[in-house]
């Protein structure tokens, strides 16, 4: 994976600039070696870096004054949350003042009237439910990093998690944002009533720190539902398990999650935490249904019956809270148990049409063999957003580039039969170059002009995303300042 | 006009506009002509001619057609297989005073036009999973994808929203699409003043019930078919398996012991519709307020022409015509909200900007968003605002 050539002439400068962003942000300048070591990647693991310097800000306002400083002196920009991207998108660069969000962590405000919660980005995902869940309300977007994960990474990933199949992902469930803009200007887009413009909010969610940086989001809580069963099905065989899946939304049953684990996956949860799965399984489904009790006992009864017809060798429904739990302490242990097998581990995050599952499972288990590389489906079934993943030892000459051609491979097989690259994970680095696989020259074009018109100079999160680092100038775009062309010593990579 | 039958002919269309320096002002069914600044292009461009279904997959809930599709030709086919659309887009045919029912599925999408599901399903913005379209520049691209979850590069299709076809014209939409449930109830709570009918629906929105339909109709304002309703009326619709329903009424007794089942032909379509004030000599504004704020805005106004929608989110409103809505939209900004013009003749919609204008570095941004789709201005032209 090759990122851009750090700009020399800043990283000749950095100890004035660290001197700079010390008198912006007094305390909150990270700069020497074994401090920045703390920041120098995400859960993307196999890619390491240090950044220039890191800044922690602690109000709208040092955000804004490091933006106007870094965009007056043309230094590149990557916005971290907690650093839990899988898609590599907090990377940091050499030559980028990475900027740490998670000192901003207060609410600012729960209105349970209009059911929202206005938050500091560096709040993490699941305080949002605890700080309401007292009054039955809860956040919706739960992905398995939620203990970790902050409100301000969520909405630069558009989130997705678990419960997404029925509740939807960040872009579903947030209102409001006010961002800072390279400059340091402060916008906002939406908030408890929408804005009336364009819906640059929308675009805000997903765009992966490449538009600017996230300093407020206003939340939508929901409704605790009354009733939540969870029912586990057995399968003797993969494709059967897939049928169930397309079976059950084909019948007009959206469960609040559907989630999928095969053979070897079941394994290492087993031996990791004892979910108690059945380990003579090839695939596994954990169903959660949630409503009012009707509601719930009419899926229960409905999903029953479907996965019986789909060849289910066992059904079979947790009958308490602490057997739920258990039933999904296995499930979302399935990175950690999965870690245990090899050093180190490539989650992929294709998202395919249900139909399709039967066929790219039975293909991703030929594909494990090509490569001779072992690994594991867990994924969210019910929307068909797949979760492979690869084991390897990036130790072992040759084994990195494997797993990445492995997951590329998946990734290509994904969009083949009518899917897209990630569904929840972003682009990043880690699928930065598969992108012309799904979007032509003239689709990615057109995506960029809309970066140049956040960011003309390209200072926000370089190197993620996009396959070919194209100046604004060279798209078309009108803004260019000065007819300079952002970073002139930037090679394509 | 320039009728445009494929992908094809749109491209050449609007290249040949870029060649010849022409506007192009893209004309679905026309039922939302009156919405939006008054533009003056050079060419009208025709797209409801690209019309058919791509793909129907009802296991997929998925759904891909030609934008020029009426919408009454799209629900219509998911009915069969028991599915609807989420966003439940309202027929504003009759508020702009055009036959109801030719609504395309572009223009909807266009003009962020939604219904009372929306409420529990989200926007049309949260139903458009991917496009096609052709830029500015006559290049034809796509955005989004074809799956439920996705979130491959920036998210157009959100964009594409309300955009009122400034920045590019769709030629391919896929939507998210949802079951029918088997049984709808709406249920009726007469008498009650705005601000006693409108807290009780803020309960039953902030309630598990997952109503699909929260307004308030006035006796100031009634729809046809209502019958006695007293000061006002709160609406509700509860839906589900038989079951479930029985449960879910069981659970709002709780709530509201004085709510009674009615039925009321396209009720909720009706107060979607904005179709109490489609007959009144008046300018129709929508206005969009955090729940709680809209019963301030509602006595402050003092019109007796209202409908509420969203438990109060949104709410249609009539001013005096020619009203320059300044008091309204005040009301609404300090509130938390905005409001825009629907319906007013084009003396007024050329005076009073229909759409919430914009603060100066929110307004430089919208420009330049507008640039990189349309960098020549082509595509109606001022439609939203000046410039945009």
């Amino acid at each position: 994976m090759l990122l851009p050539a750090p700009n020399r002439d800043i990283l000749a400068r950095r100890d004035a600039i660290v001197r700079r962003l010390r008198a912006l942000v007094p305390d909150g300048v990270v700069a020497d070696q074994a401090g920045l070591t703390a920041f120098d990647g995400d859960a993307l693991t196999a890619y390491r870096q240090m950044a220039l310097a890191c800044v922690l800000p602690k109000s709208k306002e040092e955000v804004s004054a490091v933006l106007e400083f870094a965009s007056r002196e043309g230094i590149a920009i990557v916005p971290r949350g907690a650093g839990t991207s899988l898609s590599g998108g907090a990377l940091p660069l050499p030559d980028a003042i990475l900027m740490g969000m998670g000192r901003m962590n207060r609410i600012l405000e729960i209105d349970y009237e209009n059911r929202c919660v206005i938050a500091e980005p560096g709040v993490t995902n699941l305080s949002i439910t605890r700080a309401v869940e007292a009054r039955g309300f809860y956040y919706a977007p739960d992905p398995s990093s939620q203990i970790a994960c902050t409100v301000g990474g969520n909405v630069a990933e558009n989130s997705g998690g678990i419960h997404c199949l029925k509740y939807g992902l960040t872009t579903h469930n947030l209102l409001g944002v006010e961002i800072v803009l390279p400059g340091g200007e402060r916008v906002r887009f939406g908030g408890k009533a929408g804005d009336g413009g364009l819906d640059l909010l929308g675009i805000v969610a997903g765009s992966e720190g490449l538009l600017g940086v996230v300093v407020e989001a206003t939340l939508r809580i929901l409704p605790k539902p009354p009733v939540t069963r969870t029912l586990m099905a057995a399968f003797r065989s993969v494709p059967d398990a897939g049928q169930c899946v397309a079976d059950i939304i084909g019948a007009g049953v959206i469960p609040a999650a559907m989630e999928f684990m095969d053979r070897n996956c079941i394994g290492a949860v087993e031996d990791y935490c004892s979910p108690g799965y059945p380990r003579d399984a090839e695939g596994l489904l954990i169903i959660e249904v949630d409503g009012v009790a009707a509601d719930a006992a009419s899926a229960v009864k409905q999903v029953t019956e479907i996965a019986k017809a789909a060849g289910a060798s066992a059904v079979v429904e947790a009958f308490d809270e602490s057997e739920r739990t258990r039933l999904w302490a296995g499930r979302k242990a399935a990175f950690p148990a999965m870690g245990r097998l090899a050093p180190d581990m490539l989650c992929m995050d294709g998202t395919i049409p249900r139909h399709a599952l039967p066929r790219v499972l039975t293909r991703m288990a030929e594909m494990s063999k090509e490569y001779g590389l072992g690994f594991c489906n867990v994924f969210h079934a019910g929307d068909g957003n797949l979760h492979p993943l690869i084991i390897f030892d990036v130790m072992k000459e040759g084994e990195l580039a494997r797993a990445e051609a492995f997951g590329a491979a998946i990734l290509q097989l994904c969009v083949e039969v009518g899917g897209v690259l990630t569904g929840e994970h972003g682009v990043g680095v880690e699928k930065r170059d598969l992108m012309p696989t799904m979007f032509s020259d003239i689709d990615l074009a057109q995506q960029q002009r809309l970066k140049c018109a956040f960011d003309s100079a390209g200072l926000f999160n370089p190197g993620k995303v996009f396959p070919s680092l194209s100046a604004c100038v060279e798209l078309g775009h009108m803004h260019v300042k000065g007819g300079r062309v952002p970073f002139p010593n930037l090679p394509r990579f | 006009m320039i009728v445009a039958r494929t992908e094809a002919d749109v491209i050449d269309a609007v290249q040949s506009a870029l060649a010849r320096g022409r506007t192009l002002d893209i004309h679905g069914a026309g039922t939302k002509r009156n919405y939006g600044r008054p533009v003056a292009c050079d060419d009208v461009l025709d797209v409801s001619t690209l019309r058919g279904i791509v793909s129907y997959e009802p296991a997929e809930l998925i759904l891909t057609v030609l934008p020029g599709t009426p919408v009454a030709e799209v629900v219509s086919l998911l009915a069969e297989k028991k599915q609807r659309l989420g966003f439940e887009p309202a027929d504003w045919g009759p508020l702009q005073r055009v036959s109801p029912g030719k609504a395309t599925i572009g223009g909807v999408l266009s003009a962020d036009v939604n219904g009372a599901a929306a409420i529990r399903y989200g926007r049309a913005r949260d139903s458009l999973l991917g496009f096609r379209a052709v830029n500015g520049l006559g290049e034809a691209y796509k955005a989004g994808g074809k799956v439920v979850k996705n979130v491959t590069g920036f998210d157009l299709p959100k964009l594409m929203c309300g955009a009122m076809g400034t920045l590019g014209v769709l030629t391919e939409v896929t939507l998210r699409i949802y079951p029918q449930p088997s049984r709808s109830v709406v249920l009726i709570l007469r008498d009650v003043n705005v601000e006693d009918g409108l807290a009780f629906l803020r309960r039953i929105w902030q309630s598990p019930l997952e109503a699909t339909g929260l307004g308030y109709v006035p006796a100031s304002a009634p729809l046809a078919h209502m019958g006695y309703v007293g000061e006002g009326a709160a609406f509700m619709r509860l839906e589900g398996e038989p079951e479930t329903v029985k449960d879910k009424l069981a659970a709002l007794r709780a709530i509201a012991p004085g709510a009674q089942e009615v039925e009321i032909a396209d009720l909720f379509a009706s107060i979607a519709g904005g179709a109490a004030l489609a007959e009144k000599n008046c300018d129709v504004w929508r206005i969009f307020v955090p729940q709680t704020e809209a019963p301030g805005i509602l006595r402050q106004m003092q019109t007796p022409l209202f409908n509420v929608d969203w438990a109060g989110g949104a709410s249609w409103l009539g001013l005096p015509a020619g009203a320059n809505g300044a008091e309204l939209r005040a009301a609404c900004e300090k509130a938390g909200g905005h409001a825009t013009l629907v319906k007013a003749d084009e003396e007024t919609r050329g005076r009073v900007a229909p759409f919430t204008p914009e603060p100066p570095a929110r307004r430089a941004l919208t420009r330049s968003v507008k640039a990189a789709f349309d960098p020549k201005n082509i595509f109606n032209p001022g439609r939203m605002w000046k410039a945009v």
